[in-house]
């Protein structure tokens, strides 16, 4: 038992500590995250009232570390939300119904996928600004053809199989087939793609905070403060190495759920 | 064959065009690409001399079918911060990307495949968790972060490795390290759970039960049927690894296309751009295009299949 | 399994290379100055950059250089020059100066210069900078003269700023533009060897150069977009020369062993913008007193920019020729403050403000925003500081959506007009204040005194009525953090020129 889910229940683990977190912020810390004495920036951790130091602004880390989680699972949640709708709606429509509608929606999905994930969320950037909600938005817009691509091809399979062609011989309706015996079977395969998109998700938001166009300050984003901790990488190790950790940690531990649930669920998808 | 052959080329002119259409329009919603190559005492009047002269008054219908007309020919027109040809630009810098990404694809072939293999081979085994564990770990850490720790342990302490630029094979090591690290962690996966159905299929049961040795089951019938989803995944994946290109050319001053994209991005340069997204998308397809004749080699049932 | 035939080869042979320590170049006495990005031409006159320009003038000339000292205009390739009258400028040219390819250096070089900018084809940026030059005489090979439009007494700045390098007459005419941008040719110190694209641009010491021959036997800059690898690049000795030092790594690069920090004052200026030129409280100039008094600036450059920043009282800095010591500074008093938002009927625990601010453009520059809104919030007015990319943030200024505040830097600003005339006219592209009367009035008079003397007086008032205008919370002078070698004798200058003419190299 420990040695088939051993790693799925280290992730589960480390994925509820990091729920835990961002809901329970206000009660783990007496700090503001975003408000700081700029008298005392750059304590090194374990400096009194600061466990995790403070940084160029004097702001307390370990206050920014754990709301950062919030933002974190914030940017996963919305993100895997609007792309596994998106996609999966784009993915059914393509594999049921097929014909020019579903050839074309996968042309665009090719498109798409012609072009870097990164590349596209910073264009997208580029024109809609800065911000939370906007790297929601380049993300999902950029995220949506893996669902397309995964979901179509379950559709295709459970089409050819024969109790749902039996169902359609019978003269079931078009949405209720869609609905009772195609949806079911391709759920599976949504949950497994939407665990292990949630931590590209995050570790997406920091390579994009990397090249500028990331989440803005002062909200305390992981990715983000990872990118700030650059101007201080020589004095303030600390400012690294704990977001670093936060992010890492949760981003491995969602990644672990994924892979579990594909081992249990579907050992045969590939994403 | 023929018709196949010119089918691919139409649907991969469709996809370019298609590409190049959605950028053209995407960067023009954004700001204007005048003022961030003019120096900052301009007058508003001269700013308007300067778009008017480029063209950027012009209503985007005429601005697209200029471009097009352009494009078809091979011109995506001048650079608007380097005053030059902008494909030039991009085509100069591609075999630098070339050359890291394919460093990088091979090491990920080398760090991955042998580790996934194993840990199909020995699944449920402590090779198999760290094996997976650490893969899961490559995608968990942003490549960036993991560039620039690396900079600082092997070049600023140790002074073992360049911290960046071209040159001796020593400049490679890093850069595509870094951009390794996220693709191996897929591939190993993935070959990891082709192999884990293949060594349950009847005919690798089969060998196992005429008593071939263990070796040669897993190395002559597991492995060649595994090979094709994971050479598929080689082809999508050399899209993102462009992508990832970006960052790692931008922290290790390598001088290639993703980090001319990101600048040309930032700095409103859109013949640049376009010129980019023309390049990585024939180079996309080019790859995925062999990935299929590819197919053919490794699975002759395929071999006579119309596209797909 | 072919594949691995061929693969484990390969990997194995680059593992054996692996262990190469980043060798020590052959230290003769070759520099190596590490920039962001490269030069976005070679042509000189031609494109409004400083990392361009920077490297441009290492092998072009100007006519007229500043003093280091007093930044006055100083003689280069021009030995001097006189007002002739309201509309000529006569230049005396330097004799027996050779261009690298022989050439000789003549009026005709000055002609055929400004006729390259005046050609509407060559689209230079420089074309709008020289509209106000009618032609160029040449009277004999070594004088001519620019004869303007109407009185431009700012020419001389314009010439001392790096907006005119003359360029080979001949060369010009018979290669051709493309082959100078390939391979310059100039009169200065250094000549031009290889340009490898995104990588390097390497030039080496012009033994014939006609002020001696540079101590540096070669140059090479290098290209390196991300700060914090330029700072590993140079901790690891593999570049000697970097700009913009973070202020808090000063000390990190002292302690290397390898390279200390130089720093100079900048002529570069950061401020606060308070728009006026949009609705809202900052119309009000009673509000943006009481911001400015609210502004602890000290503390700023105290805790933020760990000092490494010098405090001005109006827009102008002391390096600008043109500064006057009259105009007073505004303190940091918050009582003040309170007693000017409640005489304007507003309170500030109800008053919301926004601040636009880049990141990353000068040193600090977001968290400088973002600690202004801290102090703000001690008044208990609310800010929401937006942090926007760089295109967007001039985008906003331009088109005036910016909030009612927001953050930028100005320079290299080393006369008035340059300062005055662009940022406190409504009209003009990035000014966030206008529409008094008066000071356009002032400005339109100031920018065409020729004498001396009235015109110091001019600009002197100008600054009295801006800065009793208090259109921005005037911030600093940034000051420029190099790291250096130790083994490399410079020293940085207020304009910012990475200047590799003056370097001296102490052997090891």
């Amino acid at each position: 038992m420990l040695r088939r889910h051993g790693l799925g229940l280290l992730g589960l683990t480390l994925t509820l500590v990091a729920v835990a977190i961002a809901v329970g912020a206000p009660l783990l810390t007496s700090h503001d995250p975003l408000a700081g004495d700029f008298a005392a920036s750059l304590r090194p951790p374990g400096s009194p009232g600061h466990p995790l130091g403070t940084d160029q602004l004097g702001r307390d880390l370990l206050a920014r570390v754990l709301y950062g989680a919030r933002i974190a699972l914030f940017i996963g949640l919305c993100t895997v939300a609007v792309t596994a709708v998106v996609g999966g709606l784009v993915g059914l429509v393509a594999g049921f119904f097929g014909g020019w509608p579903g050839t074309v929606l996968m042309r665009l999905a090719d498109v798409q996928l012609s072009f870097p994930f990164i590349l596209l969320a910073l264009t997208i950037n580029a024109i809609v600004g800065l911000g939370l909600r906007n790297i929601i938005l380049s993300l999902s817009a950029a995220g949506w053809v893996v669902y397309a691509r995964v979901v179509r091809g379950e559709v295709l399979s459970v089409r050819q199989r024969e109790y749902v062609q039996a169902a359609a011989a019978l003269g079931t309706g078009g949405s209720r087939l869609l609905f009772r015996h195609v949806l079911p079977n391709v759920a599976p395969s949504i949950v497994i793609v939407a665990s292990l998109q949630f931590s590209q998700f995050i570790v997406a938001e920091a390579a994009i905070s990397f090249l500028g166009f990331g989440v803005q300050p002062p909200t305390p984003a992981w990715g983000s403060m990872l990118s700030e901790s650059r101007d201080f990488l020589y004095v303030a190790w600390w400012l690294a190495a704990c977001p670093g950790a936060a992010l890492a940690l949760t981003a491995l531990g969602i990644n672990l759920v994924g892979d579990w649930l594909r081992d249990v669920l579907d050992p045969k998808l590939r994403i | 064959m023929r018709i196949y052959l010119l089918s691919r080329l139409g649907q991969t002119l469709l996809v370019v065009f298609l590409s190049l259409t959605a950028v053209f329009f995407l960067v023009r919603l954004g700001g204007d690409p005048v003022l961030l190559f003019l120096p900052m005492d301009i007058q508003a009047k001269d700013v308007n001399e300067f778009r008017q002269r480029l063209g950027f008054n012009d209503p985007l219908a005429v601005q697209y079918a200029r471009f097009v007309a352009g494009a078809t020919r091979g011109d995506f027109g001048e650079s608007l911060r380097y005053k030059r040809s902008a494909l030039a630009l991009v085509l100069e810098r591609l075999p630098a990307t070339g050359a890291l990404a394919g460093t990088a694809l091979g090491l990920t072939f080398v760090l991955a495949v042998p580790v996934g293999i194993l840990s199909a081979v020995r699944r449920g085994s402590l090779v198999d968790y760290l094996g997976m564990g650490g893969t899961l770990l490559g995608q968990a850490i942003p490549g960036f972060w993991l560039g620039l720790m690396m900079i600082y342990v092997f070049s600023v302490r140790l002074g073992w490795l360049p911290t960046g630029g071209t040159g001796g094979p020593a400049h490679y090591v890093m850069p595509s390290l870094v951009l390794a690290a996220f693709y191996a962690a897929r591939t190993a996966r993935l070959t990891r759970s082709a192999v884990l159905e293949t060594l349950n299929e009847e005919y690798v049961l089969a060998a196992r039960a005429k008593g071939l040795a263990e070796r040669v089951v897993i190395g002559k019938h597991a492995l060649k049927n595994s090979a094709i989803p994971i050479v598929t995944l080689a082809g999508l994946e050399t899209g993102q690894l462009l992508g990832g290109a970006v960052i790692t050319e931008t922290i290790f001053a390598w001088p290639g296309v993703g980090r001319l994209t990101v600048q040309a991005l930032l700095n409103r340069d859109f013949p640049v751009v376009l010129a980019a997204v023309f390049v990585i998308s024939v180079t996309y397809t080019l790859i995925n295009f062999g990935v299929d004749l590819l197919y053919g080699w490794l699975d002759p049932r395929t071999r006579v299949v119309a596209p797909a | 399994m072919r594949l691995w035939r061929s693969v484990v080869p390969v990997v194995l042979a680059l593992a054996a290379a692996l262990p190469t320590p980043a060798q020590d170049r052959p230290r003769t006495k070759e520099v190596v100055v590490a920039f962001a990005a490269e030069p976005r031409t070679l042509l000189p006159d031609t494109i409004v950059d400083w990392t361009t320009n920077d490297q441009v003038e290492h092998m072009y000339d100007r006519l007229v250089d500043r003093d280091p000292k007093t930044y006055k205009p100083a003689p280069m390739l021009a030995t001097g020059w006189k007002v002739v009258n309201d509309t000529t400028w006569e230049f005396t040219l330097r004799q027996g100066v050779r261009f690298h390819n022989g050439e000789p250096f003549t009026a005709a070089s000055v002609k055929a210069t400004m006729d390259y900018i005046k050609d509407p084809a060559n689209k230079t940026h420089y074309l709008p900078r020289w509209a106000l030059v009618k032609e160029v005489q040449v009277v004999n090979d070594y004088t001519v003269r620019f004869v303007t439009e109407k009185p431009w007494p700012g020419l001389i700045d314009r010439m001392a700023a790096t907006d005119f390098l003359p360029m080979p007459p001949k060369a010009l005419k018979e290669q051709g533009v493309p082959a100078l941008s390939a391979k310059p040719i100039g009169t200065g110190p250094f000549k031009f060897v290889q340009w490898v694209r995104d990588e390097r641009l390497v030039l080496e010491r012009n033994p014939d150069y006609w002020q001696g021959a540079p101590d540096v036997s070669r140059v090479t800059f290098r290209f390196i977009p991300e700060f914090s690898a330029r700072l590993a690049a140079l901790l690891a000795g593999e570049i000697d020369i970097m700009k913009d030092v973070p202020p808090h790594a000063v000390e990190a690069v002292d302690r290397s062993g390898k390279a200390r920090v130089r720093a100079t004052v900048s002529s570069r200026i950061n401020y606060l913008a308070l728009v006026n030129l949009k609705p809202g409280p900052m119309q009000d100039l009673r509000v943006r007193k009481a911001i400015h008094h609210a502004v602890n600036v000290d503390e700023l450059i105290q805790q933020v920019l760990k000092s490494r920043a010098s405090k001005m009282c109006g827009p102008l800095s002391p390096l600008n020729v043109d500064y006057s010591p009259k105009v007073e500074c505004l303190k940091h008093d918050p009582s003040r403050a309170q007693a000017l938002l409640k005489e304007a009927g507003i309170d500030p625990a109800k008053l919301t403000l926004a601040l636009d601010t880049p990141s990353g453009r000068y040193p600090l520059d977001k968290d400088v925003s973002l600690a202004i809104a801290a102090q703000l919030q001690r008044l208990g007015i609310k800010v929401n500081v937006v942090v926007n990319e760089w295109g967007t943030h001039l985008d906003k200024i331009k088109n005036r959506t910016t909030g009612d505040m927001f953050f930028l830097g100005w320079g290299p600003a080393l006369d008035a007009q340059g300062t005055i005339e662009q940022l406190f006219q409504g009209s003009q592209t990035y000014s966030s204040y206008g529409g008094n009367k008066v000071i356009d009035d002032k400005i339109a008079q100031a920018v065409t005194i020729v004498d001396p003397k009235r015109r110091v007086e001019a600009w002197a008032e100008l600054q009295q009525l801006v800065a009793a205008e208090v259109p921005w919370v005037f911030l600093w002078q940034q000051h420029d953090l190099y790291g250096v070698a130790n083994w490399i004798d410079w020293t940085p200058r207020a304009d910012e020129k990475v200047w590799m003419y003056e370097a001296k190299i102490t052997p090891r």
